[in-house]
């Protein structure tokens, strides 16, 4: 009989003591294995990309520029990724806009005619004017463009946020 | 509640099962001294959840593992612990099987019908050798590096076969990514399949002969006492696992997680040293010198190992008293007098070597530098290229591996050219001017002759001098314009040209002297006409790359403390290491103090 209590009590004991041990490893592994979740792994390192100065771009002349930034991935940082690139059209003396060089309508590339000064989508014949205005075409709406600030001269593009 | 656990035990029998695993009875009582085999078992589940959880994070190829490992010791939240605890788990798993070995030994548990059971345990003590020898490398760290480098060395010692068993091991002639995924595979799938097939066997054996009670225990009270497995040595085994993990747990802390060295670099001569439980074999290799050792790889181990599997064979008396088995207390505990003796005399040599501690201290900072060099990301070349990219480093492994030979650091390096300690500084240029035929600057083979002008003077004139590259910190604006006079209008433009960057005259054109361009000329051809013409004596050094040169130049510049770009950078550089290493240690005084306040 008293040996029966106390197999009971060494059953109790066992499973409260087993259940600790067993918390006490699973909060550190489960920690480690949710760590994606709690923080950022892959992502870009800049926000803004520096893309020159307004001197590089002449007044009302569309230019074409590939935008390079990089991006860390865990432990590794890939430096000079090309992000794609972008249509850069100096509206004014202190002003720019960028457009993205894909047609709003099904995404193929968007040229500058510098003969008829449109931009002119070559898979469907979207035409859009210098500031991105839907002429004619397909496309159900302007150009996409991206938020741009400048800062000490130097032109910096939020290439993450199409507005 | 019971009618689904009928419904599972009548398609499954998971409940007979259970049932069967835990009810074994314990012939003689349950005992404290049988909780090294089941402690054992829980070790290895413990290994198997953290590791399984860092394989998650680990990558294993040359290029990518320093950085995957960097990245879980220092940028996710329990990885450090997940990570120590599998690293030091991995020792207590080693001394709990050797105490587990000794304890079947002194219990005369090997003896006939256990025989197998004995050999499946060598087996076994064997594999977890291997865990930890194939563990050591996947970090790809210096330590773990140049360590399993001797390791496969001695595979090659063996005779004949040696070769190919190396090159298998390593995937190739030398190291690389194959020697990786190897060890990879070996310490993640093969060794754990053989590992719990070994278990089972050793378990299914254990089982079949039960227990083997203490010696001086009657046959009647082995008969008469009888506890179940469960809860009677469930209980005890479970408090020593709780307890071990606790300990574990602690000595984690304590130390602050496992090393983690800078990435392996095979170009660096680091000082190899084995995890602490092969020390004894790798002092062992220092007494077996020349043809002697393959006796130190091969024959002694293969012997130790052979009269473990023999010993059940040898020793057929069946009576399990030590008092009738002597001459195999004395062979097994001088055996392991000597592996402790071993361990003791290696780590005993290395605390006494003044080049071993400071090799130890400078892998240390190395380590440091690396975490704060990594933090910025590692690019896809590789965990190497942290340093290759920190021009300081880069630059002072130029200098090491170049210009050592002939210009001295602190004292160390040769005596042909100038001491570079100090070089640049304010101090040094004057004390050039005052004695360039001195032992530390170009002894016998200066041409300019010592002079009298008191230091002062010369301090002004190094002022100029150094003033002129733009890279003095704090130049004195007097101090500049009095030199400048004292230079221009004295002695030294009779033989120093300065002003006219291209113009020849009979000693080196000081025209930026010191600066990153004039650097940048003189290393790549000392011998111009403009600088030592035919009198030069060292060796042009134009296969530098630009950033090669860029980098030595920076540390040139770093050997001056009146260095305006790198003193700050190396304050910089300074302040960061002593913040890692304080708030390393802040951490976890700080861990410390919450615990005991909640206490």
């Amino acid at each position: 009989m008293e040996n029966k209590s106390r197999r009971n009590f060494l059953k109790i004991a066992s499973h409260a003591l087993g259940g600790t041990l067993a918390a006490g490893i699973a909060v550190p592994v489960v920690g480690l294995a949710v760590h994606p979740w709690m923080k950022e792994t892959v992502f870009g390192t800049e926000d803004f990309v520096a893309i020159g100065t307004l001197e590089d771009y002449p007044v009302g002349v569309p230019k074409k520029i590939t935008i390079t930034s990089s991006k860390m991935d865990a432990w590794n940082v890939f430096d000079g990724l090309v992000m794609g690139s972008v249509w850069v059209v100096r509206t004014g003396d202190n002003s720019l806009r960028v457009f993205s060089v894909n047609c709003p309508h099904l995404g193929c590339g968007v040229d500058w005619g510098e003969d008829v000064k449109k931009f002119l989508c070559p898979c469907h014949e979207g035409v859009f004017d210098i500031n991105g205005q839907k002429l004619s075409g397909p496309s159900p709406r302007d150009m996409y463009s991206y938020e741009t600030k400048i800062e000490n001269k130097t032109i910096l593009l939020n290439y993450k946020r199409m507005v | 509640m019971s009618a689904i656990r009928k419904w599972f035990e009548d398609r499954t029998g998971i409940s007979t099962l259970i049932k069967f695993a835990l009810d074994e009875p314990v012939h003689g009582g349950a005992k404290w001294s049988y909780i090294f085999g089941s402690g054992l078992i829980f070790l290895f589940i413990l290994q198997a959840v953290t590791g399984i959880i860092m394989t998650a994070y680990y990558s294993p190829s040359a290029t990518d593992a320093w950085g995957s490992v960097y990245y879980l010791q220092h940028k996710t939240s329990f990885g450090w612990f997940v990570r120590g605890i599998h690293h030091f788990g991995s020792s207590a798993m080693m001394i709990l099987a050797i105490v587990h070995l000794f304890q079947v030994f002194i219990f005369g548990a090997y003896k006939k019908p256990r025989e197998l059971n004995w050999i499946s345990g060598v087996i076994l003590l064997m594999v977890l050798a291997g865990f930890g020898l194939t563990g050591y490398l996947l970090p790809w760290d210096q330590k773990g590096y140049w360590a399993t480098q001797v390791a496969t060395n001695i595979m090659g010692t063996i005779p004949v076969i040696g070769k190919y068993i190396k090159i298998i091991h390593q995937g190739g002639s030398d190291y690389g990514n194959f020697t990786i995924t190897r060890f990879y595979t070996l310490h993640v799938f093969l060794l754990p399949i053989s590992l719990l097939s070994l278990v089972f066997v050793h378990l299914a054996l254990f089982r079949k002969h039960g227990v083997t009670p203490y010696w001086k225990m009657r046959e009647e009270t082995i008969h008469k006492c009888v506890d179940p497995f469960w809860p009677d040595q469930v209980f005890k085994d479970i408090v020593f696992a709780i307890g071990m993990y606790a300990a574990l747990a602690g000595w984690v802390f304590w130390q602050g997680g496992a090393e983690l060295q800078a990435p392996a670099d095979p170009a660096s001569n680091y000082l190899a040293r084995p995890e602490w439980y092969f020390l004894f074999l790798f002092q062992l290799l220092k007494y077996c010198q020349g043809p002697f050792l393959i006796v130190g790889t091969v024959i002694v181990p293969a012997l130790a190992i052979a009269f473990l599997f023999a010993l059940p064979f040898i020793d057929r008396n069946p009576s399990k008293w030590p008092s009738k088995r002597i001459p195999f207390f004395c062979g097994v505990f001088s055996g392991l007098a000597g592996v402790i003796a071993l361990t003791f005399l290696a780590m005993h040599h290395d605390s006494q070597d003044f080049h071993i501690i400071k090799q130890h201290e400078e892998a240390e900072i190395q380590a440091a530098l690396a975490v704060k060099l990594a933090a910025k990301g590692i690019a896809p070349s590789g965990g190497l290229s942290i340093f290759e990219n920190d021009p300081l480093i880069l630059g002072k492994k130029i200098y090491d591996s170049s210009c050592r030979v002939c210009h001295k650091v602190q004292g160390e390096g040769g005596d042909t050219g100038p001491d570079f300690t100090d070089f640049g500084s304010r101090g040094w240029v004057a004390g050039l001017l005052k004695n360039p035929k001195d032992a530390r600057y170009f002894k016998e083979a200066a041409l300019m002759p010592p002079t009298s002008l008191s230091d002062e003077t010369l301090l002004d004139m190094s002022e100029f001098l150094l003033s002129q590259s733009g890279g003095l910190l704090n130049p004195n604006v007097e101090r500049v314009a009095k030199g400048q006079e004292l230079v221009l209008n004295g002695n030294c433009v009779i033989c120093h040209a300065i002003g006219d960057k291209e113009l020849k005259k009979l000693g080196p054109n000081l025209t930026t002297y010191l600066s990153k361009g004039w650097l940048n000329e003189f290393i790549k051809n000392p011998a111009a006409p403009k600088f030592y013409g035919t009198r030069n004596k060292m060796p042009p050094f134009d296969k530098l790359t630009d950033k090669e040169m860029d980098a030595l130049i920076q540390y040139l510049f770093s050997l001056s403390k009146d260095s305006l770009i790198v003193s700050q950078r190396q304050e910089d550089v300074k302040e960061k290491l002593i913040c890692f290493w304080t708030t390393q240690h802040k951490d976890i005084d700080r861990f410390w103090r919450q615990i005991l306040m909640k206490g």
